[in-house]
Formats: structure tokens, C-alpha cells, sequence
């Protein structure tokens, strides 16, 4: 054994090193964040729960029922049952959203060609059953009311999902941005 | 028999059981708040805080755990030895509990007295290497009978050298009463035993360590691989026994450690002569410090270092302790007779 080696077994450099660096921790500041009490900070964008925009003219969904989101989904948890409606057009009567299989990965928003389907910031809505957490049209649709009434929910879509279309507006033939020719 | 000496005898007993009374509130309290400071200061340790919601900061915590503790069912393996499996934890607690009653606190309060005080808490460190031994055959399993017949091994091992690093205390002091040992202390140039003993320190530190049963050389118990050793088999109110036994040795330990090594509840005389305010602290004030002190290092220690394997804690027990405390007696001998 060198002199060295010696010299650490004897007086133990190494576990008095291990100890300087323990108690220089003890003075620092947990990292700990006491849930309830402090929240970590949500940044903009944040995909949480699911909300279906409200139409400001009929007051029911935005959503054709195209069935791009429907198609697209990774998890296939979204449902759509439309019928006809007063006029012979497509309504949708059902959007339902089975939350316990969705992934978040916000595809359902990226396809939407209407802006109808957003992902909220909120992440607080545990429940006690799965029927509780299978999402209505109805639940989603106070969703919107709740997270993203006022301008929160008017600039949602061009902050994040679209931001180009404030610069270059939307082509002719474009489906983006047109308004669904119901109102 | 007058009627003098009756009413003398009776008064002696009466104080005899309000110190018994006090000592043991004090040592349940500290032990309890104990496991509550541990949990805290290995959390700040690990850069994370502890218990925070029982209570203001998580004060509460051991409460919580107690009543969760006494009302937990009570699991007796199938063919356990049912009067040895009930008769375990009692003799680890008891034999911990017994060797409070000869500490000097402070200035004239002992329980007990008695001329051979370091020998009878050796010899109650060693009954409660029973407890451990019968638990682990009384339940009727491998692992805890593995785990009992390592931690038996380990605790009988460690006693000696704890036992020879002692010696040189006892040569410096003369005596194995441990007031007459606080005293000398006070009396020495040097204040601490610690000083000129610090090889015997520095291995009763280790030693105390490994007696407790402690990390690194928990193996025996070790929580993440044998999942508690030799009481895994022991629920509610006796698995809160065996660990009230546990924290009262941590407690035995650091109290001889204060009291043999760092100068009981005194503190040395060149330092009241710079600072004379100090001496106006009350004695036991110094000796619940230094109790502290040790204590925090076992902390401290458990949150460092990774555990021995149990080969290598053998080795270390017999190949380097036990020669280097024989080595400090026979310096400390020789300097005692040449000097």
C-alpha cells in the first residue's frame, strides 16, 4: 500500500470528504415543492385537460365532426356521433373524450382544421371512478367556459398552434381559420 | 428497626421512583423526537425536507407514529415460538432501559450509583444481544433467523474492542465509576479524555456504531435488503419495542461517549477561564449537548456512508480495532507509569 492509500485509511480522508459535502447540504434549500400548499409553475401552453370551443353564434360545439382529431389519435380515445340535423347538415350530437387512455400529446389540436378541440392548463381534476373522469360533451364543453373564457381562449389557438396565421392571414382555399358557415 | 430509619428508607425510595419517573419521561421524549430529527435531518441532508405535515414542520410526527403503531394488528408467524417470540423485544428493551439508571446527568443526580458503573452497562449491552438472537430464532423464519445470528455475531464482536478503548479511560481515571470519571476529567490538564485518548476515540465511535446497529454496519437490519433483519417479523406495538430498544442504545452509547470522552457535564478549565460566563450554564446543559453532538454524528454518519459488507464488518471488528485499542492501553499504560 502506497503512503497515500495509507495516509486516507488512517484518517479517513475520503469519509470526512463524503461528510464536509453532506453537512455543506444540509444548509442548502430543499427542492422540495409542498404540493397543495405550493404549486409548480405552469408555463403557457401547458396541455392539460380538455376543453371543446363554444361557437359564440349557436352555442353549441365548433366541431363538423370531421373526425380528423378521432383519426389522428395516438391512444383512440376520442368518440364522435353526429347525425343529421335541421337543415340536412352534420351535426354533432356526442364528443366524448376518454380522458384515462389520452396521452396529452395534443395531435387532436394540431389536426383540428376548425380550432375546435384545446388542451386547458388545468391538471387539477383527480377523481374517485373512471365513469367520473370519461369526458361529456357537456363536461368539455363547461371546460371551455372555465379555463378559457375571455382572451384567454381568443388568443389560445394563435399563440400556440398557429402563430404564423397573424402574420400571413389564411390562403383562399385554405380550411384553417374560415369560419364553419353556420353563423 | 426505628421508626427514624423506616420514614429514612421510605423518603430514599420515594425519590429513587421520581427520578426513576423523570428519567424515563426524559429518555421516551428524547427518543421519540429521535426518530422525528432523524427523519429531518438526513431529509436536509438529502436535499429534501422531512416531515412537514403532521403539525407545525411535522412536530407531531412521532405521535402520528405511535398511535399508528399500537393500533396495527398484531402478526405472529405460524409455528413461532409464541412465550420466546413475546419474550424478544422485552429483554432488548429492558436491557437498553437498565443502563439509563447508572448515567450521571449532572452534578449529584444518578439513579444508581454504583462503584462499577461502566461494567454494568457493558454487561446490559450484552443481555440484549439475547433479545436479538431470540427474536430471530422465535420467528420462524430465514431471513430473521440469518439476520439475528449476523447481528448477534456483529454486537458480541464490537464489544471488545468498545470494551479495550474504554480501558484507557478507566486508566486515565482510576476508577469505573462514572461520576469519579466526569471528575478526573474536570480535574486533567487536558479537560477531555478525548484529547490524549483520541485513538480510543475514535474506535469507541466505530464501535458504538456497530453495537447500535447502525449504518454502515447495518447490514443485519438493513431496510433495503433484508427488510428489518431480525424483528421483520414483529408488527405494531413490538416492532415500536425493538425500536424504542434501538434508539435508547443510540442514546446509551452517546451518553458514555459524552461522559467518558468529552467531559460529562463539565466543561474543561481552560475555556471557563477565557469565557468564565460559561460556567454559570447549568451542568446538564453541557451533557445534553454533547449528547447532541454524538447523536447528529450518527445522523450524519448514516446519511455519508454506504454499509459494509458483512465480511468486511467482521474484518474491521477483529483485524483493525481490537489491535489498535490493545495498542492504546498499552500506550496509555506506559505513559501512566513512566510519567
Amino acid at each position: 500500500m502506497t503512503v497515500k492509500e495509507l495516509v486516507n485509511k488512517i484518517f479517513f480522508i475520503e469519509i470526512l470528504k463524503g461528510l464536509a459535502l453532506t453537512l455543506s447540504r444540509l444548509f442548502t434549500h430543499a427542492v422540495t415543492i409542498q404540493y397543495p400548499k405550493e404549486k409548480r409553475l405552469i408555463r403557457p401552453g401547458f396541455r392539460g385537460q380538455h376543453a371543446l370551443v363554444r361557437d359564440p353564434d349557436t352555442g353549441w360545439v365548433k366541431c363538423v365532426g370531421c373526425g380528423l382529431c378521432a383519426a389522428y389519435c395516438p391512444s383512440q380515445c376520442i368518440y364522435i356521433f353526429t347525425t343529421e340535423g335541421d337543415d340536412g347538415k352534420k351535426i354533432v350530437e356526442k364528443y366524448e373524450v376518454e380522458l384515462l387512455r389520452c396521452i396529452y400529446c395534443g395531435f387532436c389540436v394540431e389536426a383540428c382544421p376548425y380550432s375546435a378541440i384545446a388542451l386547458t392548463e388545468n391538471y387539477e381534476y383527480s377523481d374517485y371512478s373512471r365513469d367520473a373522469l370519461y369526458m361529456t360533451t357537456e363536461k368539455l364543453l363547461s371546460n371551455w367556459d372555465k379555463f378559457m373564457s375571455g382572451k384567454k381562449g381568443e388568443e389560445f389557438f394563435k399563440k400556440f398552434w398557429r402563430p404564423l396565421s397573424e402574420d400571413f392571414g389564411t390562403p383562399e382555399g385554405q380550411a384553417m381559420f374560415r369560419k364553419t358557415g353556420k353563423g | 428497626m426505628t421508626i427514624d430509619t423506616l420514614i429514612h428508607i421510605a423518603i430514599n425510595i420515594g425519590i429513587t421512583i421520581i427520578n426513576i419517573a423523570i428519567v424515563f419521561a426524559v429518555a421516551m421524549l428524547h427518543v421519540a423526537y429521535a426518530t422525528y430529527f432523524e427523519r429531518k435531518v438526513i431529509g436536509h441532508m438529502q436535499v429534501r425536507l422531512g416531515p412537514m405535515r403532521v403539525g407545525p414542520h411535522g412536530l407531531l410526527q412521532p405521535f402520528a407514529d405511535g398511535i399508528k403503531l399500537f393500533f396495527k394488528e398484531d402478526v405472529i408467524p405460524a409455528n413461532a415460538d409464541k412465550p420466546v417470540f413475546y419474550l424478544a423485544p422485552v429483554i432488548f428493551l429492558v436491557a437498553a432501559l437498565t443502563s439509563l439508571a447508572v448515567i450521571p446527568y449532572y452534578q449529584g443526580f444518578v439513579i444508581a450509583d454504583i462503584n462499577i458503573g461502566l461494567l454494568f452497562i457493558f454487561a446490559m449491552s450484552s443481555l440484549g444481544a439475547y433479545g436479538i438472537i431470540i427474536s430471530g430464532w422465535a420467528s420462524n423464519s430465514k431471513y430473521a433467523f440469518l439476520g439475528g445470528l449476523r447481528s448477534a455475531a456483529q454486537v458480541i464482536s464490537y464489544e471488545i474492542p468498545m470494551g479495550l478503548s474504554l480501558v484507557g479511560v478507566m486508566i486515565m481515571a482510576g476508577s469505573l465509576n462514572l461520576t469519579e470519571i466526569v471528575n478526573a476529567q474536570h480535574e486533567s490538564p487536558y479537560g477531555m479524555f478525548a484529547i490524549p485518548q483520541i485513538v480510543g476515540f475514535i474506535v469507541f465511535v466505530i464501535a458504538a456504531i456497530a453495537e447500535t446497529n447502525r449504518t454502515p454496519f447495518d447490514l443485519p437490519e438493513a431496510e433495503s435488503e433484508l427488510v428489518a433483519g431480525y424483528f421483520v417479523e414483529y408488527s405494531g406495538f413490538r416492532f415500536a419495542l425493538f425500536f424504542l430498544g434501538e434508539y435508547i442504545g443510540m442514546f446509551i452509547m452517546a451518553s458514555i461517549g459524552a461522559i467518558c470522552f468529552l467531559g460529562g457535564w463539565t466543561i474543561p478549565k481552560y475555556i471557563t477561564d477565557v469565557l468564565p460566563f460559561l460556567s454559570y450554564v447549568p451542568g446538564i446543559v453541557w451533557f445534553l449537548l454533547k449528547v447532541y453532538a454524538f447523536i447528529f454524528f450518527y445522523y450524519w454518519i448514516r446519511a455519508t456512508v454506504p454499509r459494509y459488507r458483512y465480511d468486511q464488518l467482521m474484518a474491521i471488528g477483529w483485524k483493525i480495532l481490537i489491535p489498535v485499542a490493545l495498542a492504546n492501553i498499552v500506550v496509555t499504560g506506559l505513559v501512566k507509569i513512566l510519567l
